[in-house]
Formats: C-alpha cells, structure tokens, sequence
C-alpha cells in the first residue's frame, strides 16, 4: 500500500457470504505514518510475489549463459587475484598480517554484493517500465528482489571463501557469528539506497549512467583493499561516516582475525541505516504513486 | 463514524466508488528545435519553464454495484484508460477519492507480465503473484489454466518460443481464473483468432454470473452492448452520458456523426477561418434515404457529404476515408479519377457517394473527410476521425471484406455436339 492509499483500520474485514472483503480507499498522495504502515503491511500481502520475482531474478540472470551460477565466484574471484597482483607483487600493501589474496576476498565478498545490488536495483523501476505502467503491485519489490538476488550470489561466493580459508588454515571462531548482524545491517543499507537510487532514477536517468563511477569512489574510500587501520587518524571520523566502511572492516574482523567487531561501530552503522531506510521508504512511496505517469 | 459509512458501503452493495475524482498531467512542450545553441541553457529552460496542465479525467463521480457490468466506452484521450488506470492503482488521482471493496484485477494489457526467458509455467507464477495471487492459489488453479489456454503441450518451453497466439492465450487465461471480486478489461477482446474470442466472452459471462463486478473499455461497441449492464460515455475527461447501453452507445454514435460537438476536440487545422472551403457534416443514409449510424455488410449505403466553399476553387477532390477501430487505413470514397474536374462555387453544397453493396465486414469505422485540390499535397480542410459507422453482419464475410458478386451454375458445358446444357441461376446473392 503505497503512501497514498490507506486501507480503513476499522472494520477492514468486511465478512460477505463468508468471503473476506478488503475495502481501499485511493486518494490524492500525501503521508503519515499510518499510511507508511499500510504500505508495509501491502508488502507483507504480496510477499508472494516478492518471493517469486527474486527467484525468477537468480534463474533469468544465468540462464542461457554458458557458466551460470560460476559467474556469481568468477566476479570477486577475478577482482580478488587482480588486487592480489598489484598489492603484494607490484606495490606492497598492509594487509593487518594475512594473506593478501583472503584479506581482499573477505572484503570483495560483501562489496560485490552491494555493488551489484545497487547497480542492478536502480534501474529496476525504470527497466520494469512496462510492468510499472500496466499493473499495480507495491513497487519497492522491483529493487528489493535484486537485494536478494545478490544475497543469493554472496551466499554461493562465500563457498569460494571457505575454500580460502581452510587454505590459509585461518581458524574460524565463535565471533564468526558476527557476520549475522553484519549482514543484516548491510541488507538494510544497501535497500534504503537501493530505494534513494532507483526512485530518483525514473525522473533522473543520470543516476544510472553515474553508478558505475560512483561505486568505483565508493569502493576506495571503503576499506576494501586496504586495511582500516591505513587511514589517517584525523580522517576517521569523516571516513566513517560512511557505513560500508565500518561494515566491511568488522566482517573482515570477525571472519579473519576472529575478534569481536568494534560494537559501537557496528550500532552507528546499524542507527544510520535504520533512519536512511525509513526516509528513502517514504521518498520511495511518493515518488511510486505518479512513477507510471513520469516513467 | 467510519464503521457507519462501512455498514453503508455493505448494504448498498457498491463494489467501486469513484468521488469527484480528477487527475492533472503536466504536460511540458519540448523547446523547439535550435532555439537555443547550447544543450545545457536549452535543458536548464526547459526546467524552469510552467508545464501546460492538462485534465486526463475532470471531477468524475460514479459507482458500480456488486454483480454489475459497467462499460466505459468514449474517443481516443477521452479518459477511459486513466480511468482504468486510477481504479488499478497504477497511478493516483490529482483530487477526489476512489474505494474499491475487494479483491480488484486488471487486465490492461495481456501478457505485458511475461518473461521470454521463463517458461508458461514459471510465468503463470510470476503473473499470477504479479496480479496478487498467492502461490497455493495459482498451484490449484494451474491445471484449469493450462487447459484453457490450450498450452499444456509447451507448458515447460520459455515462451519466447510461444506463437503470439499461445502468449496471449496464456496471458488472458491467468486473468481469468483469478477469481477477483472485480475484473478491469481494456481492449483485451481485441486480441486472439476469433474462436478464442467467443471463449474468452463466454469466461467474462460467468464470472459475471457468478457475480464478478466488470468494468469493460472497449471501442468494440459491439461487445460492450452484449456484456454490460450499463454504459458511462466519456468526453475530454468527463462523464458525458450514462445509462442502459443501447441508449449510451447511440449517444455516442450521434455525437460522433455530428460535427459541432466533436470538431472542438480537433487542433484547429492550418489556416482556421481563412480555409478557402470547409466541410460541414457527413451523414450516411441507407436504402430508403433514412439517415442512419449504422449499415450492414453487403446493403446499399450512400454517405453525404455537406460542404462550404469560400470562393472558387478549380479542380477539387473529395475523399472519405476509413479507418478501423485500431486505427488501420481500410480503404476511401473519392470523387479522383472522375473526368471531369469539379469545380466550386462559393456556398454550400452536398457530394453523395454510393455504395450498392457495402464491402466492409462488421465492426466500427472511423472516417476521415477531406477537401483537396487534385494535385496539391496539403488538404484545403481535413476533419480527421470525424465520423463513425458501425457495419452490423449482414452477407457473410469469410477473409478481410466483402466482394459484391453473383454466380450462375452452368452444367455439362462440354458436350460433344457444343450445345449448353445451361442452367442459369441469374442474379441471385449469397443471402446468408
């Protein structure tokens, strides 16, 4: 239910020859906070469609290629050996005591994730165009399905990265369990700008053709190929005003070193997130009741 | 208070409200072509420049009951799509509210849900969530279907491989074992071989029995009139006639052949009051000389043509053209290759084509009319889709029109003396 609609509270059950009736009232936008409920709760109704669009998104993406699934390893894999290549052949660089190659893949895995997911999500309103305009369902699926689709991709990379490990006969403890609540926050950051990206890409197509250069920045100022502790002092706390930054190195903590995460890091990013998610959501509601008209 | 209005909205049995509902589109004129050198300043403009307001549906109120078939019929940008598309929830009204009690499905455009690289079953998945089915639902419903489509053959083949026959098979299948409350049809009829069509009517039937709520756009009058209750006529985004289809339906036709309520939705043409002639009605008029809306194929029907020159022209043309509902050129009346040039005098007169035996099959046409010198490019007046004709069956048309012929038998032609055995049947005509 998108900020514009609100289903009536009260009596939303109509029972009618013992059929359920839902009665929605469709007005002019506007919003409050009951109707941004309502929206959620429309999401919840079509989580069929969420489910089924996400799967569909996994078997379109690899079928009628020649390796499939293998391009979901092949991504960061490359990506891994090419910064192995330059940061521990040509040019040396601190890797906090590990392995080159394991301590770039720790970081690559996620990056990649968020990087595909946000790439492929803002385009998906405007590529769904023909969908958007001829049926209603809550738009938010459209980008939230390639969050899972790259979730999906992150969990069959990760195989590549137990490989590594064992390898590099890195141990693996209890504070691995870390990377849960890390992830998690992670999905949420990357789906409060999923819906900021695509939302403002139905009226601004320049977004889409910026992303590859933005996420190319977004990548070095993250700590993805260098370690955290390689930043100025005095710089930090700007750099960590980004949540990726602070995402990535406590995954990279947890999975690699075997540390607990910095906690308070981890709880601002996971606040940022949260606040981020719920504005672009209600900036994504507004912009989903004309997005048909303007697309 | 509110459990009031929903006790209200219950007993009245009213599935779909609309409320004075109105929706604004801005529309932004594009810069014209070198107005300014450079792309950014042009584009910066462009932004600060008032967009045009333009009302796609005005202040429109009406409601449907439970059970209730509803047509919606009207020109081209007359709002019968943003109509569809507000009570769909594509978009949402500028002002005014919409209620909608049930579970509502639209069918806007069948099969525009379909992903080529999936296959019919994963897109009845797709689709069926897509329309707000859940999974269980569309898994007991898959086999009904399938079968209705008449696909189960191809069931597991990605349906870039479908014949366009067999997608929209399939698409219009899934809408229709949906099982909504109330079912939104745009022009899907219009779609499919005509076999298809009389099941997929026959589909809409008993979901109306079973007391489905319809809403029906069409511009196939026809099957508005067979199918709906009630018909509300749409003009330049308001309601203009509502009542029992038949009535509706002449309405709209009688506005259609008139030209002083339908040329204001025309742009002006070239030239406005200085046109040097300027057609002034087109009428049609069958056997008897009665003035009629309708013909049938294969009678007699003569179109009148009422024209006012402003001064002498030498050497005009006078052109009827036909279009079909989907806008395709069908064939024209034109006074062309006449021998002798026609020329005008200043005032009024009349040009009367005749057909003796309508060639067209059933369906509604559309009629441009057009004044013209023989070999000028531009038209001195040009009233585009100014009329309408509706062509009931009549003769039977089996291919794309009707050919005026008759027969005779002639038996045992070739006998060995040269003498005919002959058996002539004269004039008579495929009666149907």
């Amino acid at each position: 239910m998108s900020s514009d609609i609100s289903t009536e509270l009260v009596g939303d059950h109509v029972l009618q020859g013992g059929a359920e009736r839902r009665v929605t009232t469709i007005g002019a936008p506007s919003f409050s906070p009951l109707r941004l409920l309502g929206g959620v709760r429309k999401l919840v109704q079509y989580r069929d469609l969420l489910y089924t669009l996400s799967v569909h998104r996994i078997k379109v993406r690899y079928k009628q290629s020649v390796l499939g699934i293998a391009w979901a390893i092949l991504q960061p894999l490359s990506l891994m050996l090419i910064y192995t290549i330059i940061f521990s052949y040509i040019a040396r660089m601190p890797s906090d005591g590990a392995p080159y190659a394991i301590f770039a893949y720790a970081a690559l895995l996620p990056w990649t994730g968020f990087s595909n997911a946000l790439t492929n999500a803002t385009n998906s309103l405007v590529s769904h165009s023909n969908l958007v305009t001829k049926v209603y369902f809550p738009r938010e699926i459209l980008p939230l399905t390639y969050v899972f689709a790259a979730v999906f991709d992150f969990l069959i990379a990760s195989t590549v990265f137990i490989g590594l490990m064992i390898y590099y006969h890195v141990p693996l403890t209890i504070n691995a369990l870390y990377s849960l609540p890390i992830i998690a926050v992670m999905m949420i950051f990357t789906t409060a700008m999923a819906f900021l990206f695509s939302a403002t890409q139905v009226r601004f197509r320049d977004i889409g053709v910026a992303m590859p250069l933005l996420l190319q920045l977004w990548m070095f100022a993250t700590p993805v190929i260098y370690p955290l502790s390689a930043v100025p002092r005095r710089l930090l706390p700007f750099y960590l005003l980004n949540p990726m930054a602070g995402l990535i190195e406590s995954f990279r903590q947890v999975m690699l070193y075997g540390v607990r995460p910095d906690l308070r890091l981890l709880g601002i990013a996971a606040l940022l997130s949260m606040l981020l998610l719920v504005a672009f959501y209600i900036y994504f509601k507004r912009v989903e009741a004309t997005v048909a008209d303007i697309i | 208070m509110r459990s009031l209005r929903l006790k209200f909205f219950v007993a009245a049995m009213i599935d779909l409200k609309f409320d004075h509902v109105s929706k604004k589109y801005m529309v932004r004129q594009e810069a014209a072509v070198g107005a300014s050198g450079n792309p950014l300043v042009r584009k910066l403009r462009s932004l600060r420049r008032r967009a045009r307001p333009f009302w796609a549906v005005h202040d429109v109120s009406f409601e449907v009951r439970r059970g209730e078939a509803l047509g919606i019929i009207g020109h081209n940008g007359a709002g019968k799509s943003t109509i569809l598309k507000l009570l769909s929830n594509i978009t949402t009204p500028t002002s005014g509210e919409i209620k909608i009690n049930g579970r509502l499905s639209a069918l806007i455009e069948v099969g525009s849900g379909f992903h080529p690289e999936l296959t019919g079953r994963e897109n009845i998945y797709l689709n069926g969530s897509i329309l707000g089915m859940r999974r269980r639902e569309i898994s007991r419903k898959l086999d009904s279907i399938v079968d209705f489509a008449g696909v189960r053959q191809f069931i597991d083949t990605p349906v870039k491989r479908y014949s366009s026959g067999m997608y929209v098979r399939l698409g219009f299948s899934i809408a229709a074992f949906l099982d909504p409350d109330i079912l939104l049809l745009d022009e899907v009829l219009a779609v499919g071989d005509a076999a298809f069509q009389t099941k997929c009517l026959e589909r809409i039937t008993e979901l109306k029995r079973t007391g489905t709520t319809i809403v029906f756009i069409s511009h196939d009058l026809g099957a508005v009139e067979r199918l709906c209750d009630r018909v509300l006529l749409m003009e330049r985004g308001e309601v203009a006639a509502s009542g029992a289809p038949r009535d509706v339906i002449a309405e709209y036709q009688r506005r259609a052949a008139s030209f002083t309520q339908t040329t204001s939705q025309h742009t002006p043409q070239a030239g406005g009051e200085s046109k040097s002639a300027a057609i002034t009605s087109l009428t049609f008029h069958d056997a008897t000389g009665h003035e009629t809306n309708f013909s049938r194929t294969g009678d007699a029907v003569t179109a009148r043509f009422e024209y006012e020159a402003r001064e002498h022209l030498k050497d005009v043309v006078f052109e009827i053209i036909f279009f079909s509902g989907d806008g395709n050129l069908q064939c024209q009346l034109t006074t062309e290759p006449g021998d002798s040039p026609i020329a005008l005098e200043p005032g009024v007169g009349v040009v009367e084509f005749s057909c003796a035996e309508l060639g067209l099959q059933p369906g509604i046409y559309h009629l441009d009319t057009v004044i013209k010198h023989r070999d000028a490019p531009t038209a001195i007046d040009w009233q585009p889709r100014c009329a309408m004709l509706r062509v009931d069956p009549g003769k039977l048309v089996h291919g794309r029109f009707y050919l005026p012929h008759s027969w005779r038998v002639t038996q045992g032609a070739a006998t060995k003396n040269g003498t005919h055995a002959d058996q002539s049947f004269g004039e008579l005509a495929s009666r149907r």
